[in-house]
């Protein structure tokens, strides 16, 4: 049971309308010191959340609540919530100490503590060398710690952070990461971040929110939302997913492409249309194996070969280590706890 | 890029070089006009600079086109920021407004206004009786009248392009919105300002018809000064010269105002 007083921030039936509906009766709560993802692809609404508890947006209805006031009515500029935003928005005709000045220099803290506080959040970014730096000469990485910093500095209850990791290549974007993870952490700020990209969420976040359309399609931890996706959308978005139509028969036992797999879902009726989700790393490919695919291709993917198959005029997508050859025949097994059965919904094609 | 500054490398050399070249020399000769037979070297026309009366002309022009400028300013940022955030269907109706004025003939809209500063004017069918004409309230109004879209457009131009963000970012670290606007929209609007500023400015220094018909004589401002000199006197000698004096004096100015701009971006 979580307890109320770890509850920091409350979403109640919240919707938004622009000229369309954009969120659709969102529901959330987030606990103290979490670290929270909104995933989904662009226009599933997630920035649009995450404005609305900044509060640069109005929510059309429902109530955000924060430390158990709701909060709708309150300017941004009297949360004690800090955003990162997407591509930084660093003040141009301020130097970088300034930028993260600003924050603090509005409370009216005295210039001893403003300079104290300055410095010390820049040594923790490893900025305190570009300290007089003009904004418009970071590279994308510095200007990002310098929005982290200037956000950070203020010692916010909630840090927002919209697609702050999309602006930088890769390895640089595997680092912050890490560091994201590790700022949070050690400073105890529940940090609510934005993003489409899976992976990032899957790597950071306590727990996940998947959005579509405005609507949740499943909130959980990335292990559970992984390995345990409510529906096709989940797992399809998530990672790669082979999606395969089955039946559900007793005593867990699923069929598919007309032979029967053992599994250990429980949760259906005999003889329920079901999908069956296989990820393309649970396929061994064992020469004996029940199911029966012609490689139509191969792709190296530096740790593994990606093997596209085609059988029971379905694609497979399978990840191994071994390499066959093209118009080879393959025959795969799967482990029972590497299927994972969904709910079919009839408005799902 | 280069192939594609010629004809602008032309146009300036036809239009600008060429003629500043030929006032210099017109300004230390004396020729008759343009006729240089027997035309020697003569510098005695710049003694007359210094004469009171062509420095009282110089004075009144800046000075007048200083008021302009700020009171262009003063009317001109809040029409810009208004229109920059408003949301109105109307936006563009509102910027034609603007801007509609600007192709009227400008003679026309300067004698407009001349026939109401007068007394009698159609002014006193509702009981105003204005006396402006000769003053340089008359000159100020008439001229922010012409030159006020040219102060509205560049700073609309650059609050519009802003990013919203930024002011979302101050708000978001505590800025109220009157902070947001004196810390973050004013600072960043700065080179709107300036540009807006240079184009008022600079008109209105070289004006010479606006004074003519609202000043009725009573204010001489440069501009008058050089038209009479090539139009009545046919001096083009002391007419280049003064060209030229005010050409240097308004690069001047221009210079110590983008220095105060540079060191206004840090100070803001």
């Amino acid at each position: 049971m979580e307890s109320q007083k770890q509850r920091l921030i409350e979403f109640v039936g919240v919707s938004k309308d622009f000229d369309d509906r954009v969120v659709n009766d969102f529901h959330l709560y987030i606990n103290r010191n979490e670290f929270i993802t909104l995933l989904g692809p662009s226009g599933c609404g997630k920035t649009t959340i995450l404005r609305m508890l900044a509060g640069f947006e109005q929510p059309t209805e429902g109530s955000i609540y924060f430390n158990g006031t709701a909060i709708e009515d309150i300017p941004a500029h009297k949360r004690a919530i800090n955003t990162v935003f997407q591509k930084y928005a660093l003040f141009p005709h301020l130097d970088v100490y300034d930028n993260v000045a600003f924050g603090l220099r509005q409370k009216k803290m005295d210039k001893e503590r403003i300079d104290q506080e300055v410095r010390s959040i820049l040594r923790m970014v490893k900025l305190e060398h570009l300290i007089h730096r003009k904004t418009n000469q970071l590279s994308g990485g510095q200007a990002q710690r310098v929005a982290i910093a200037r956000a950070l500095v203020n010692k916010p209850e909630v840090l927002l952070l919209d697609e702050p990791l999309s602006a930088l290549d890769l390895k640089l974007r595997q680092d912050m990461q890490y560091e994201l993870k590790e700022m949070q952490r050690a400073l105890g700020i529940t940090f609510v971040f934005v993003t489409h990209d899976q992976e990032e969420a899957l790597t950071m976040s306590d727990k996940i929110v998947v959005l579509n359309e405005g609507v949740v399609q499943q909130i959980g931890t990335p292990t559970d939302i992984y390995n345990e996706p409510k529906n096709r959308f989940v797992a399809q978005f998530i990672g790669e997913s082979n999606i395969f139509p089955g039946v559900y028969q007793d005593k867990r036992t699923v069929s598919f492409f007309g032979q029967d797999f053992e599994c250990v879902d429980e949760n259906f009726t005999q003889g329920e249309r079901v999908d069956v989700v296989i990820r393309p790393e649970d396929f061994d490919i064992r020469a004996d194996g029940p199911l029966q695919v012609e490689v139509e291709a191969i792709v190296f993917k530096g740790v593994h070969y990606e093997v596209i198959g085609r059988g029971y005029e379905k694609e497979f997508v399978i990840h191994t280590y071994e390499s066959p050859s093209v118009g080879d025949t393959i025959g795969l097994s799967v482990d029972p706890y590497e299927i994972h059965l969904m709910k079919v919904h009839d408005e799902e094609i | 890029m280069k192939k594609y500054s010629t004809p602008y490398l032309i146009w300036m050399i036809a239009l600008v070089l060429i003629p500043i070249l030929f006032m210099m020399i017109l300004s230390v000769t004396n020729t008759k006009g343009v006729n240089f037979e027997g035309a020697t070297f003569d510098v005695s026309q710049w003694s007359k600079l210094t004469q009171s009366i062509y420095l009282t002309a110089l004075w009144n022009s800046l000075r007048l086109s200083t008021y302009t400028s700020i009171i262009s300013l003063i009317i001109g940022y809040p029409v810009a920021y208004w229109l920059s955030q408003s949301e109105s269907k109307f936006k563009s109706l509102w910027l034609l407004m603007i801007i509609v004025p600007t192709w009227s003939n400008m003679l026309l809209r300067i004698i407009a206004w001349e026939t109401l500063f007068y007394p009698r004017s159609i002014l006193n069918s509702v009981g105003i009786s204005l006396d402006l004409i000769g003053s340089d309230l008359a000159i100020v109004i008439g001229m922010v009248s012409i030159y006020l879209p040219f102060m509205i457009f560049p700073i609309y131009a650059v609050l519009d392009k802003m990013d919203p963000s930024y002011a979302e970012a101050a708000s978001d670290l505590g800025a109220s919105p009157f902070h947001i606007f004196t810390r973050v929209t004013l600072p960043l609007s700065l080179s709107g300002i300036v540009s807006g500023v240079i184009m008022t400015f600079l008109p209105s220094a070289t004006a010479f018809a606006i004074p003519q018909r609202l000043g009725g004589g009573n204010v001489l401002l440069i501009g008058n000064i050089i038209e009479s000199l090539f139009k009545r006197t046919f001096d083009y000698n002391l007419g280049s010269l003064f060209s030229l004096a005010v050409i240097v004096v308004i690069f001047l100015g221009m210079r110590v105002l983008s220095k105060v701009d540079a060191e206004g971006e840090t100070l803001l």
